[in-house]
């Protein structure tokens, strides 16, 4: 028989990279820089300290496998920093998390994946990761290699030294691993930026990709996201052996009191009910440890079938309809924009908040038949990878955007220069992979997910409406002005009249067109005043479309300009018409 | 100069017409009220069926077209277009579609203040003289706009034509002269006078002009008193007009060799006999509803053990063609007159057996007997079995 070893949780994670990121030289590159910004992000969080992130990534010769290049990746924060004793647990060691299991709506939560980027670049490079860390207390910087000792799951520090930094405090990591670039599309950097950007409006940050400038993207928010406080499971969402773990972390406490304390939505009143539904009375006040499989198995199917308050939806945490409006608008320049932030809701017995930001740009080079941008978010962090298995693409792939005014081929994503942004976050997100790639889609949250992007569609819908009225009427008052005369003018020859008739008759065409124009005007003016009430609504929740003043109507403007006949003065059927518009604004 | 040729005993003064319309419109205009043109509805819910008429006439439904935003280009149009065709007639000139569709493009080109005219394509300057005639109530030819007509090709020892010149002068064409050339008719019905040098017993009319050409190289008219047409497809105005001329002229049986099909039953063969829906205004002048169907007959297909092919749904043409069957029968007032009743049980079987048998199938029957179809087409006559 071969022996059995038993082996550490490094040298697994080692082994299995590919499960957490690290499954192309591209993917490896991506998920370095997602680890270690969603680190600084959660630690500035987590200290109340507004962000301010450097991003470099560059290429700095070949790789030593095939195939790829040697990747330099540096983020810097100002975040509290890291003491020196802690260093080689945050990056060298695995599951050393301070989230773990928390329910928190945190970015990373278990402790892999900064350790896994360290692995990383440690096995293609064979250097860990170099940190330069400062806190608040430190009068100098301390600067180290972290590696990691696979055998034993631990940290190692190496050419440990200290240094002048010029911060009161914060953490710089520089990653060189092998790799690969790529910047735009789905699995880009950029892509990774601007969704970083867009839901952390509380964020400034300065990035340099590649051989680019430097470019500052600088916060439109000054309030640090409060993470909610984390809230107990709820026992509706476990397993009977999860259950039974759980329980061995409260060692002798009794049963009653592991299942009020241990959970949420659990009552002395609950625990009667669940007594109710075939929980032996007697097994309520024994210590955890006298239970038998066959006890908790009797337990597990009482709390089951007995009806439980729904989980707190308090422990969700939103970016918000008035940061996201704010946030979007640094993506580039918009035509237009619509965002939904929805009330925190129950799926699957978890809480979850759905949020959708859409925003269609002027300069995104993006051709009107091509496919919208979709950024998806899982607690604040984009996914890039397997989008078409994603909760989040099928609940917009369900809804019908011809509705509102945009090109949609069958059950596929809608068409043109869009963004569309969609945002999950809750303490407890069932993904399809420890690499966080997609969101794994229940019925009830696609629902959930369509309902946001339905409000959306039809608040963008709005703005769509309004641009096709105006396209409307452009084209009618072009129509009378092309045709009008030549209409009369042939009228007029095949008759021989006198030129009199021509100018009387155009005088009528004029007063008759321009009624018709009116009746386009007012479709104008109707889906006008509707994305204006939208607006105002918006405007009292703070958020600004910045152009409400210039919105006002125009249309007459455009009738009058129509109708004046070339070089001659204003007639009576200008009054006229401007008259009966002033009428109907009333 | 005179009027080219007419086709009918007109009954209105086509400029005059336009005119009173033209002065209307701009009466109207100068009152600010909108003007509106009408025109006969050309389409299948708007045409009545009489069989003691014989083919399909307009009903009472116009299309109205009121000037408004939308509609001002098309009227500047056809106010434009009427210009250019009042032109024709009065300096007695003729043109096709195509070279109007140019014409347009000419004056246009010349008048950068007429750019917003602008035809695309064709269809759009067609579609324009349609509607002009459907408003007038006249046809495209009194308009002197003129087809090229197609197919018509026609063999006979014994028919001789007169046609009437513009300029009074008479050409005679005696068509046994012509050997196994054909005389092919143009447009224009009425200048042309018939006459049988010998009794004529039968007018043949086949689909396929390839096959028409067989048959009389073969002898086919040598060995009888009989007309033979070749209509090339969907019978165009030329050959509809002709098959009318001959019809009322020599007033002979009339029959029609063609494929056994949905769409040679409803689009080729009832055309021929009763119009179009298309062509509302002149089925009158433009049909012969004498004409009976030969074949090829469900029956033909049994007794002679024809080849045929079944009917491929999948190919889009052909399922169009029998949707259009089914249609046809709810809705199409020729089948679903009684008279016509044996015609639509030949649509009715062809979507049941979702089968099609083509004229040439004949060939099949006896292959070393080259003159084998012509005894089948002689024996049917002679048997009576055509519908």
């Amino acid at each position: 028989m071969s022996k059995i070893t038993k082996s550490s949780t490094a040298e697994y994670f080692a082994k299995n990279l590919q499960q957490v990121g690290f499954s192309s030289p591209l993917k490896a590159v991506l998920t370095t820089l997602k680890e270690a910004v969603d680190n600084s992000l959660d630690a500035c969080e987590q200290a109340g300290i507004l962000p301010d992130l450097l991003i470099e990534v560059s290429k700095v010769g070949t790789g030593s496998t095939k195939n790829t290049d040697l990747i330099r990746i540096v983020v810097e924060d100002n975040g509290p920093g890291i003491e020196g004793e802690d260093l080689a647990k945050v990056y060298g060691e695995y599951l050393a998390s301070s989230k773990f299991g928390r329910g928190q709506c945190s970015r990373g939560q278990q402790g892999i994946g900064i350790s896994a980027a360290t692995t990383w670049a440690q096995m293609t490079n064979a250097r860990g990761v170099n940190v330069i860390s400062k806190t608040k207390k430190m009068r100098k910087a301390l600067a180290a290699q972290v590696d990691v000792d696979i055998k034993s799951n631990t940290g190692v520090l190496k050419n440990k030294e200290t240094l002048d930094w010029d911060r009161e405090h914060g953490t710089r990591v520089e990653f060189v691993l092998d790799g690969r670039i790529q910047l735009n599309g789905d699995g880009g950097i950029v892509t990774y930026i601007e969704g970083t950007i867009l839901v952390n409006p509380h964020m400034t940050v300065t990035y340099k990709l590649m051989e680019n400038d430097f470019v500052t993207v600088t916060r439109v928010s000054n309030e640090v996201p409060r993470i909610p406080e984390a809230s107990l499971p709820h026992p509706h969402t476990f397993k009977l052996g999860e259950f039974i773990t759980h329980a061995t972390l409260f060692g002798k406490t009794t049963l009653s009191k592991f299942l009020k304390t241990g959970f949420s939505r659990i009552s002395d009143q609950s625990i009667q009910d669940f007594v109710k539904k075939g929980l032996p009375k007697n097994l309520l006040e024994k210590p955890l440890t006298a239970l038998t499989e066959e006890d908790f198995k009797k337990v597990f199917q009482a709390v089951q079938n007995t009806d439980l308050m729904a989980p707190s939806t308090k422990s969700v945490l939103t970016v918000g309809e008035e940061a996201l409006s704010k946030s979007i608008t640094r993506l580039g320049e918009i035509d237009f924009f619509a965002v939904v932030t929805r009330k925190p809701t129950i799926c699957d017995f978890k809480p979850v908040v759905v949020e959708v930001a859409l925003a269609r740009f002027k300069d995104r080079n993006q051709s009107p038949d091509s496919p919208v941008t979709l950024l998806r978010f899982a607690n604040r962090v984009p996914l890039q990878f397997d989008k078409s298995g994603c909760a989040i693409t099928w609940a917009i792939e369900s809804v019908n955007w011809k509705s509102y005014g945009l090109g949609q081929p069958k059950d596929s994503l809608p068409l043109g220069p869009y963004i569309f942004a969609v945002s999950i976050v809750s303490p407890f997100i069932k993904f399809k992979n420890a690499s966080k790639e997609t969101i794994d889609a229940s019925e009830e949250l696609v629902g959930e997910i369509r309902l946001a992007l339905i409000q959306a569609g039809q608040k963008l819908s709005r703005h769509i409406k309004k641009e096709v009225k105006e396209a409307d009427l452009e084209r009618k008052l072009a129509h009378i002005e092309q045709f009008g005369p030549i209409l009369v003018e042939g009228l007029a020859r095949i008759i021989n009249a006198p030129e009199s008739r021509k100018k009387k008759a155009e005088e009528g065409l004029r007063k008759l067109l321009g009624r018709d124009s009116e009746e386009a005007m007012a479709d104008l003016e109707a889906a006008e005043s509707k994305l204006l009430e939208q607006k105002k609504r918006e405007k009292k929740k703070g958020i600004d479309h910045d152009d409400i003043e210039e919105d006002v109507i125009r249309g007459e403007d455009l009738v009058e300009e129509a109708l004046e006949p070339q070089g001659t003065k204003k007639t009576t059927t200008k009054k006229e018409t401007t008259k009966k518009t002033t009428g109907k604004k009333k | 100069m005179a009027k080219l040729l007419s086709i009918r005993e007109l009954k209105i003064d086509i400029p005059k017409e336009a005119r009173i319309l033209a002065d209307k419109m701009l009466r109207d205009l100068e009152a600010s009220k909108r003007p509106v043109l009408e025109a006969v509805k050309t389409s299948l819910d708007n045409s009545l069926y009489n069989a003691k008429v014989g083919y399909l006439t307009p009903g009472d439904k116009v299309v109205r077209t009121e000037l408004n935003v939308s509609s001002v280009q098309k009227l500047a149009r056809v106010v434009f277009v009427l210009e250019i065709l009042l032109n024709n007639l009065d300096k007695g000139a003729v043109n096709t579609k195509r070279e109007l569709y140019y014409m347009c493009k000419g004056l246009i080109k010349g008048n950068s203040r007429l750019k917003p005219l602008d035809f695309d394509d064709q269809p759009e300057s067609d579609a324009i003289i349609d509607f002009i005639g459907d408003m007038l109530e006249v046809y495209r030819e009194e308009l002197n706009c003129f087809a090229n007509d197609r197919g018509g090709q026609t063999y006979s020892q014994q028919l001789v034509v007169t046609e009437t010149m513009p300029d009074g002068e008479k050409a005679v064409v005696d068509l046994s002269t012509l050997g196994t050339s054909p005389f092919q008719p143009k447009n224009k019905p009425q200048a042309l006078k018939l006459k049988a040098k010998k009794k004529i017993d039968f007018c043949l009319i086949v689909e396929s002009e390839g096959t028409a050409n067989t048959l009389v190289t073969m002898g086919f008219t040598k060995r009888n008193n009989c007309i033979v047409m070749g209509a090339q497809g969907v019978p165009s105005n030329g050959v509809r007009g002709w098959s009318k001329l001959i019809q009322e002229e020599l007033d002979v049986p009339m029959y029609f060799f063609g494929d056994l099909d949905a769409y040679t039953m409803q689009n080729i063969f009832r055309t021929l006999k009763a119009g179009s829906a298309a062509s509302l205004i002149r089925n009158a002048d433009f049909s012969a509803p004498n004409v009976k169907f030969l074949g090829v007959l469900p029956e033909d297909v049994k007794k002679y053990d024809l080849p045929h092919y079944k009917v491929k749904e999948s190919d889009p043409a052909e399922a169009r063609a029998l949707k259009k069957a089914k249609d046809a029968l709810e809705n199409d007032p020729f089948f679903l007159d009684k008279k016509n009743k044996n015609l639509a049980d030949i649509l009715r079987w062809l979507i049941k057996e979702k089968i099609r048998c083509e004229q040439q199938s004949f060939f099949s029957v006896d292959p070393n007997d080259p003159i084998k179809t012509e005894k089948l087409i002689l024996e049917k006559i002679k048997r009576g079995s055509y519908v």
